[in-house]
């Protein structure tokens, strides 16, 4: 009787590494990992929260033969309606290009959207990586501005980026008007922009449109097609307001997440000073290591057989002393770096291996695989 | 369900196993409503497809499905009364090929001229009909315009919209292998790709490449060039001198095929969410990038916008998020050529 849907996910972005993440996971989006869902409680509005005035943005009249349209979704009755419908996504098409921008954190590549006039950027987590990151943001006349990671709610899969100040001399950003993931219904239309196979300044960005097939606490799902360096892109809705924010996929070409909006919102102050935390279901980072938290420094007890370490050559005995550029002090520290990282990605470990120093690279893995 | 709820009524005990029974149903049909819910809510419902449907049948006489050996390879477009055909060429194999019309008759074809550069072929069809060419229109469609593609019999075979304005699309074709002069000058395998036409065709270190489609290739920079020159999906006959045990040479010929650089270095999950393609993916003078889902045996047909203007035809599915088609304003002197082209042979 229960509707079970096996999602097979990828994220989309793009590692152009010889190593790719290729994380893919089978797991249950519906009925796992219940406790992971976190219930809209109050009803916030992204604006608000930012306490700034974002103004209108990408924000586009709708005519009032298309209002049922906007507010319920749903077929339009004559050609003359989908024409009129068309003329709408035009215009939220154009008006969602300048806010649209391509990111290059490291050798991944993926999306955000510009939400501020003072140059917040929303992003998929998993984009964003770790607080602290430097990007590069592509925007859609050509320029390329530094931007840094802020924080990230894993557990939606939600990234706040900033671009670092004096980039614009002093103008405002352009930048995408809210909306709020709140009245969502499957049938809505809704148009979708991003970088897929990433940034490419020939092309520039990609416009997609389709419609809302499902809306559920974790994510929206829609039939706009994305693909890898799609992450972290914009989805608007006829208003041209941004409601969600592209996540991941599944094999089939209408298995298209989206993070709503109303996370952003939930986890605005949290992401705002730098924190991170949570992970979503299924992407749970492991090292396949086990230490003891009272020790001095991170020795390593036990590796797991066919654990990522175990992949790499790490030893019983080893003490890792740097992971990636962070220094570890003690286990808990080394725990808490693995818990900053997503599965798939490659990570230099700094090892003391019998008082002499190796470099290890692992391949970060995923809870529940070997 | 009526007929349930009336005998609830009537029978204490019926009516709990009827109202159980009843919950049961109205439970599965929910869950099957729930899915059809998520399907039903696609962008191409049978109801938003209806609305096009009347454009896609006023071209229903100009759109024919290609056959090869009996296998729908493509689909084709109507372009002279005298009874030419567009079609995509790489997909037209050596086999007989055939075209099925909008009433369901099969004629036998032939190509009458191709164009490589955009991949397009001109087939001639051999039949005492009435053709029906289509009406190409110049109109450049603004991003996120509906495109319908449309098939055989004026059916709908995918509904879209235009992802990115006009551009060209670089070839990246590639037969797969790493070159070195050897000792003589002459073009030295140093390393195969996997999966590769190259490494399809058997080819391995060490071998040399000494001549293409028969032609002599004096030297790595001089294999390199003409190889430049293949687009994906086409094939190459390749001499090689493959040393043997006694110290010397072997000479044979292989048939490989150039492959897409982009498609040999995707990643297993990349090559499962992307789905089937063609393998002439890329070179394209200029195209329109729409994101209506196509099989790759769907390209040669039109494609019509929301007022049912022929703007152009499809000419590649690259990707999931990807199908390709060619403008009209590309299309029409192409398809000039290629007639004059034919017409002259025929005489």
């Amino acid at each position: 009787m229960l509707l079970v849907m096996i999602v097979s996910l990828v994220f989309l972005n793009t590692v152009f590494e010889l190593t790719r993440v290729t994380a893919q996971v089978s797991s249950n989006l519906i009925l796992d990992h219940v406790d992971e869902l976190r219930f809209i409680t109050k009803d916030s509005s992204l604006a608000e929260d930012i306490g700034e005035s974002t103004d209108d943005g990408t924000r586009c009249d709708v005519d009032d033969s298309l209002l049922h349209l906007l507010s319920k979704g749903g077929i339009p009755k004559t050609i003359d309606e989908l024409r009129a419908l068309e003329i709408q996504h035009h215009k939220v098409a154009k008006a969602a290009d300048s806010c649209t921008v391509g990111v290059k954190i490291g050798a991944a590549k993926g999306c955000g959207v510009i939400v501020t006039k003072s140059g917040y950027v929303l992003t998929a987590a998993h984009v964003a990586m770790r607080p602290g990151m430097k990007a590069e943001l592509f925007l859609s006349d050509g320029r390329v501005v530094n931007a840094k990671a802020l924080g990230m709610n894993r557990s939606v899969d939600a990234g706040l980026m900033k671009i670092d100040e004096g980039q614009n001399n002093g103008e405002p950003w352009p930048h995408a008007a809210l909306g709020s993931s709140k009245p969502l219904v499957p049938g809505m239309w809704c148009i979708a922009t991003g970088h897929p196979g990433g940034f490419n300044d020939q092309r520039g960005s990609v416009t997609r449109v389709g419609r809302i097939l499902a809306v559920r606490n974790l994510a929206i799902v829609t039939d706009c097609a994305l693909i890898g360096g799609d992450s972290g892109g914009p989805l608007f809705n006829l208003a041209g307001e941004l409601i969600a924010v592209h996540s991941r996929i599944g094999n089939d070409v209408a298995d298209n997440l989206h993070v709503p909006i109303n996370h952003y919102a939930e986890s605005w102050e949290r992401m705002q000073r730098g924190e991170s935390w949570g992970y979503l279901p299924g992407f749970k980072p492991v090292l396949g290591v086990r230490g003891s938290p009272s020790s001095e420094k991170a020795v390593i007890e036990v590796v797991r057989t066919g654990s990522p370490a175990d992949n790499a050559g790490l030893k019983e005995g080893d003490i890792v002393e740097e992971f990636g550029d962070k220094l570890i002090t003690n286990f808990q520290s080394l725990q808490e770096a693995v818990a900053d990282t997503m599965p798939g990605e490659r990570v230099r470990l700094l090892i003391n291996r019998n008082g002499r120093t190796r470099v290890i690279v692992v391949e970060i893995g995923r809870a529940g695989e070997s | 369900m009526k007929s349930l709820f009336i005998q609830l009524n009537q029978n204490g005990e019926v009516t709990m196993f009827r109202a159980k029974f009843a919950l049961k149903v109205l439970v599965c049909l929910g869950v099957v409503m729930v899915g059809q819910l998520r399907a039903d809510e696609r962008r191409d419902h049978p109801e938003v497809l209806d609305l096009f449907r009347p454009l896609g049948i006023q071209i229903q006489d100009s759109v024919v499905q290609v056959l090869c050996g009996g296998s729908p390879v493509a689909l084709g477009t109507v372009v002279a009364a005298d009874g030419y055909v567009m079609t995509k060429r790489s997909e037209l194999t050596s086999d007989p090929i055939r075209v099925r019309f909008s009433d369901g008759r099969l004629f036998p074809a032939r190509v009458a001229a191709v164009q490589r550069r955009n991949d397009l072929a001109l087939i001639r069809v051999d039949a005492d009909i009435i053709f029906k060419p289509l009406t190409f229109d110049t109109h450049s469609p603004e991003i996120a315009t509906f495109l319908l593609s449309v098939g055989r019999a004026g059916r709908t075979i995918g509904l879209g919209v235009v992802g990115v304005r006009e551009r060209s699309i670089k070839h990246q074709g590639r037969l797969g292998v790493l070159l070195e002069d050897d000792a003589k000058g002459r073009a030295i395998v140093q390393l195969v790709i996997p999966e590769s036409g190259a490494a399809i065709a058997g080819i391995s270190p060490g071998d040399r490449i000494v001549a293409i489609n028969g032609e002599e290739e004096r030297s790595r920079d001089a294999v390199i060039n003409r190889l430049k020159g293949m687009y994906p999906g086409e094939s190459v006959r390749l001499t090689i001198l493959r040393p043997n045990e006694l110290s010397d040479f072997d000479s044979i010929d292989v048939n490989a095929q150039i492959r897409d650089i982009g498609m040999l270095q995707e990643s297993p999950s990349d090559t499962k969410v992307n789905g089937p393609r063609n393998m002439r993916l890329s070179g394209f003078e200029r195209v329109i990038q729409h994101d209506t889902v196509l099989n790759p045996e769907e390209c040669g047909g039109p494609v019509l916008d929301s007022q049912g203007r022929a703007i152009g035809i499809n000419i590649a599915r690259a990707g999931r998020v990807v199908s390709y088609l060619l403008p009209s304003s590309l299309i029409l002197p192409e398809m000039l050529q290629m007639l004059e082209e034919a017409r002259a042979n025929l005489e």
